[in-house]
């Protein structure tokens, strides 16, 4: 529940981007936004970072839209990375799933939901939220079943 | 609590903006068979508001978010006495075929339709709507499993997208940003 909230606050911390877009650089980590927003695996803090990774992924894989939490707060629901179509599920989301970048790209508001087109990832500074530390990582449940 | 959130969203997501185009392309025409047989391209032919997504109806992982959404959002929608179309096209025409795709989307409503067809003809939906066509991963049991798309895409009668939902929302807040864009057309 409290990333539920969070991910309201998020919402509602939306900066005054226009309609038309913005051209921003941007600072801040590659989430799976179903967690961070559900809040179904704890609290903001615990689906983040390390402790995420390997949800992150499938999620991701599974077709979860991945945003971008910028240091502010701010949540950017990820519309294209770089030169890849949909940022969901590809290689480029896949490889930079929990990293933290910098990104240049157009934000655009709708809705009270702030997206943004990644037109370049200008620097990729790996996974530097070690949250594993705190919350350790891999729920079962992210492993699949084998087959019946 | 939540419907005092829920307010204070939709009041900062500016009403003057609701029903502006959208800042940047995506949609487009395509011809596809849906799985009771009959053709279908971006146009609803009952002239209904169609929610688009690009998916599996028989998902070989995790569950996506969206179809249940989608069902959700179309049933609460129809208690506005708004009436859409729910409709996946696949990203794996040979996992879901039109004889198999019923069952599943339609466990999530009665109305859904899941459209396939040739690879020329899903290529150019995937184009329309951005979604790169690509193998996400090798499941041992499964083999591959395909890149899905991440949004549902809220369209007009005509297949013009409206707005994108992100199936990160609780059904309550996809059905106000919904209304926004249906209840004057």
């Amino acid at each position: 529940m409290r990333g539920y909230f969070a991910g309201l606050l998020a919402f509602l911390a939306a900066p005054a981007l226009a309609a038309e877009g913005e051209r921003i650089t941007v600072t801040g980590e590659i989430i799976d936004t179903w967690c961070y927003y559900s809040g179904v695996m704890g609290g903001p803090d615990s689906v983040v970072g390390s402790a995420h990774h390997t949800c992150a992924l499938w999620c991701s894989a599974s077709g979860i839209p991945i945003g971008l939490l910028a240091e502010d707060g701010t949540v950017y629901t990820i519309l294209k990375l770089g030169a890849q179509d949909n940022a969901t599920g590809g290689d480029t989301a896949l490889t930079l799933a929990s990293h933290t970048v910098t990104a240049d790209g157009m934000a655009y508001e709708r809705d009270g939901i702030n997206y943004i087109i990644v037109e370049k990832v200008v620097e990729d500074m790996g996974i530097v939220n070690r949250t594993h530390e705190d919350y350790d990582v891999v729920p079962s449940f992210a492993i699949p079943e084998p087959k019946e | 609590m939540k419907r005092l959130i829920l307010a204070a969203i939709l009041a900062s997501a500016g009403m003057a903006h609701a029903q502006s185009p959208l800042p940047f392309a995506v949609g487009g025409p395509y011809a596809l068979t849906d799985h009771t047989g009959k053709a279908r391209t971006q146009a609803d032919p009952d002239g209904l508001p169609q929610l688009l997504f690009f998916g599996y109806a028989n998902c070989p992982g995790i569950c996506t978010a969206a179809l249940p959404l989608m069902g959700d959002l179309t049933a609460q929608l129809a208690k506005a006495d708004i009436a859409v179309r729910p409709v996946m096209i696949t990203v794996d025409p040979a996992r879901d075929t039109a004889e198999n795709m019923a069952e599943p989307l339609t466990y999530f409503h009665p109305d859904f339709l899941g459209l396939t067809g040739d690879a020329a003809a899903l290529d150019t939906a995937y184009k329309a709507f951005s979604v790169d066509h690509a193998v996400a991963y090798e499941d041992p049991d499964y083999g591959p499993v395909y890149t899905h798309g991440s949004l549902i895409y809220l369209m007009d009668a005509s297949g013009e997208v409206l707005t994108l939902i992100p199936p990160v929302m609780d059904a309550a807040t996809a059905t106000n940003v919904a209304l926004k864009y249906l209840s004057n057309p």
